[in-house]
């Protein structure tokens, strides 16, 4: 159940977008250094490792990943 | 070029902006901005020491407003050579070209009509003064080569037609040759140049031309990324009189102001003296103003 | 006025603007390009109130070839100490454990949650990724990245696609990765559920060996991982961007902890021995992430939800939000939040009952049981001259284990099992 609505809800996310944006030249704003998806990237591959080894669940951001033998 | 002068200290205010930083401060009674490309607040302070120090050096040697400066002393030579430095044979060279190129219409020893023609608020000159400073307008009587300048007494030279062009030039390159990878745009009241382009994942900087009718707004919004933007026209100095206007250009073939000239217009170009020479030209063409303009295959915009 | 032929004067003059400038008239055709190279470096300090502490240093270079090519490269180096939980119960009494390796035991006081310390263990890992901009609409990236600590190697492939639509405004990306571990545990691989052999209970060194040998199985495990990702980035405004993930990942091989243990224990709550654990050998998650992130004249926000799903029914929700705050063109403070709740895996029991049967999978590892975890962040961040930028973060993470449910016998009920974890972690970061 819980799938189906957050699959439901992603489905009306991506048919919605071909209404919204903003023209190039709006692009001012998003064009900042930080507000670049990837503009904390180190701490977000820290934070990452962290919640990787002691949690129980892994990626959303970014791929889930394997790579060490901490979980 | 020897334009190592002692630094004068200039002020300048300085705000940081989503797209980098906006400086400005005033010279050549002209509002006069920095458009910085760059988040470095520090960095921002030095392009506009650099920019405020090199457009008032260029004010203080060449405004025709300031009793014993160099520019000064040049025209109160009575007619004996003068010494002249790297800078001015330079400038004086560029006049040369643009009195040729112009038919004589653009000529910097127009200075004592200019002294007649005196826009702030003051009359029409009379007739018989306008007759007798024509006579004192002749640029082909001004002998110059690298090291000196000599012209008869009573004449006298104005820079005021490139000076404020050369500047927006000067301090555009002196920030690119130090920072070739940082776009800005240097404005000194509608006189602009950029010649580090803005980079294509950024929007370009956006201008304002002023509609002539109405001060401080915008009309048409300019994109440019790199080049030069000159603007000659008669919004912030004219004589209006019988509910004529008298724009400041005037024709030293007659003495008085061209008729019919657009109220502004704008023309984009390599640098900025190219596009402001440009610019003079076509008002100097009066209603011929547009063709003069589309023969010459540069972008421009007349208000009239 | 006579004009003189047509464009020869703006060509003229341009010629001479060249003269009084000194230079060509077409100055810097402007390789807007910043410097090509860009370095980023960190070093974090993980520590556990008496138990684990961690360092990590990361290394990130990146450079650009041309418009179109960017090479990623990044080492890190992380050097784990100190102890962390076994999966065994606290007991009134004081416990002896003996170690992974079988040479040695270690003891917990009584009332104490055992902990084993023997990890001590560093971990080097190297990664690099290619990107390419194909053509306005189109990018793709392709990487490597392999680890090695002392017991355990990692080998991993990656990919992915990106296409844009809508002037930039929607991009949608399909990526994928493909790894490979190898675990060889100190002392070999446990034999699931068998018994831990200690040494109290033989007479000779010979007897402890022949037992602790029957509780290893020899050779080294595989796991692969399989892993997929759909994510779409929507620009919603000037200001605001969007992100929703799907991710699937298909796990099979060796996932259970060779170090960790539960505790058989009687109705009076008595540990009566150990059991190695063990996990199932295959894990299909599903992923599911949102993410909005806002430019303000002063600063930045971000708000994010995840929730996860597995076949071993572990489901998570994890809430977190980044708030930045410009207090001058150069500073920064920036606040971090983050919740995380999980709900156990299925097969997750904090301790086995003397006399139930034995279940096909079963583990006492706290990080797969109930939990609720807390974040609280702090980071400053500096830009100095030349583009330069220096940072620092200390963040409070706690995590409260919670019983799923399980009745504590005996005396269990006079011991802490869920005890919380509490950790520090501070970071310095420069970039150039």
């Amino acid at each position: 159940m819980n799938r189906t609505l957050i699959s439901i809800v992603i489905a009306f996310s991506l048919s919605a977008c071909s209404s919204l944006g903003i023209e190039p030249w709006e692009k001012d704003q998003l064009a900042r250094a930080d507000m670049a998806l990837d503009s904390e990237k180190l701490d977000l591959a820290l934070d990452d490792h962290i919640y990787f080894s002691k949690e129980g669940s892994s990626g959303g951001r970014s791929l889930a990943g394997g790579g060490c033998g901490c979980n | 070029m020897s334009i190592q002068e002692k630094r004068v200290p200039s002020d300048f205010a300085l705000s940081h902006r989503s797209w980098g930083h906006s400086g400005s401060f005033r010279a050549m009674a002209s509002p006069c901005e920095l458009l910085i490309n760059s988040e470095d607040e520090s960095l921002a302070r030095e392009m506009m020491a650099i920019a405020a120090c090199e457009a008032a050096r260029i004010e203080k040697k060449f405004s025709r407003f300031i009793e014993g400066n160099p520019l000064w002393r040049l025209n109160h030579a009575g007619g004996e050579a003068s010494a002249i430095d790297a800078e001015t044979a330079s400038l004086l060279q560029f006049a040369r070209q643009c009195y040729r190129l112009s038919d004589g219409r653009f000529d910097i020893s127009a200075g004592p009509l200019m002294a007649l023609w005196r826009f702030d608020g003051g009359g029409i000159p009379a007739a018989t003064d306008i007759k007798q400073a024509k006579v004192l307008v002749d640029f082909s009587l001004v002998d110059f080569d690298d090291y000196q300048l000599q012209f008869p007494s009573g004449m006298s030279l104005d820079f005021g037609g490139i000076a404020k062009e050369y500047a927006v030039d000067r301090v555009a390159y002196l920030l690119a040759e130090q920072w070739p990878t940082i776009s800005v745009l240097v404005n000194f009241g509608g006189d602009i140049a950029c010649p580090v382009s803005k980079g294509a994942d950024t929007p370009p900087w956006q201008v304002g031309i002023e509609n002539p009718q109405r001060l401080d707004s915008a009309a048409a919004l300019l994109e440019i990324r790199q080049g030069a933007l000159a603007t000659s026209g008669d919004t912030r100095r004219f004589i209006e009189k019988d509910g004529q206007r008298f724009g400041h250009i005037i024709d030293p073939k007659t003495g008085y102001p061209v008729v019919k000239a657009p109220r502004s217009v704008t023309v984009l170009g390599p640098n900025c003296v190219t596009a402001g020479m440009l610019a003079t030209m076509a008002m100097l063409q009066g209603e011929h103003a547009e063709a003069f303009l589309s023969e010459q295959e540069v972008e421009f915009k007349c208000f009239r | 006025m006579q004009l003189k032929n047509s464009s020869n004067i703006s060509t003229a003059l341009a010629i001479a603007s060249c003269s009084l400038l000194g230079h060509s008239a077409q100055v810097y055709a402007g390789d807007d390009k910043q410097d090509d190279w860009k370095v980023d470096a960190a070093i974090m300090y993980y520590g556990e109130q008496d138990r684990v502490q961690a360092v990590e240093a990361i290394g990130n270079v990146q450079k650009a070839f041309g418009d179109e090519s960017l090479l990623d490269v990044k080492l890190v180096v992380d050097s784990l100490t100190g102890a962390s939980a076994s999966g065994a119960v606290a007991q009134s009494q004081s416990q002896t454990f003996t170690r992974p390796s079988g040479d040695g035991q270690y003891e917990t006081a009584p009332g104490e949650t055992p902990l084993d310390d023997t990890f001590k263990d560093t971990r080097v890992q190297v990664s690099a990724n290619w990107a390419e901009i194909l053509s306005p609409v189109w990018k793709t990236n392709v990487g490597m990245n392999a680890s090695k600590e002392f017991d355990y190697f990692s080998l991993g492939l990656n990919g992915g696609l990106e296409r844009s639509f809508n002037k930039d405004n929607t991009t949608l990306v399909l990526s994928g990765a493909y790894t490979f571990d190898n675990v060889d545990p100190v002392g070999g691989r446990p034999v699931a559920f068998s018994s831990m052999a200690l040494r109290g209970d033989y007479d000779s060194e010979e007897e402890y060996r022949a037992a602790f040998a029957q509780t290893r199985m020899e050779g080294s495990n595989d796991k692969k991982t399989l892993d997929m990702m759909l994510s779409v980035t929507q620009v919603l405004s000037r200001r605001w961007l969007f992100q929703a993930n799907y991710g699937l990942s298909s796990v099979s091989g060796y996932m259970t902890d060779p170090y960790k243990i539960l505790s058989e224990v009687d109705d009076t709550g008595t540990t009566q021995r150990y059991l190695y654990e063990s996990r199932p050998d295959s894990r299909l998650k599903h992923s599911f992430y949102m993410m909005t992130k806002g430019a303000l004249d002063s600063g930045v926000v971000d708000f994010s939800y995840r929730y996860t799903t597995d076949d071993w029914d572990l489901n998570s929700h994890t809430l977190e939000t980044h708030y930045r705050y410009y207090f001058s063109g150069r500073f920064y403070g920036q606040l971090h939040l983050r919740y995380y709740q999980q709900q156990a895996a299925n097969f997750y029991r904090p301790f086995m009952m003397a006399g139930e049967p034995i279940p096909d999978y079963a583990s006492a590892d706290y990080r797969i049981g109930d939990m609720t975890s807390y974040t609280l962040g702090l980071k400053f961040g500096q830009r100095l001259s030349g583009g330069h930028e220096m940072s620092y973060r200390l963040e409070y993470y706690q995590q409260n284990p919670e019983n799923n449910g399980f009745d504590l016998v005996g005396q269990l009920q006079d011991h802490d099992l869920f005890p919380e974890v509490k950790a520090v972690i501070a970071q310095v970061s420069y970039s150039f």
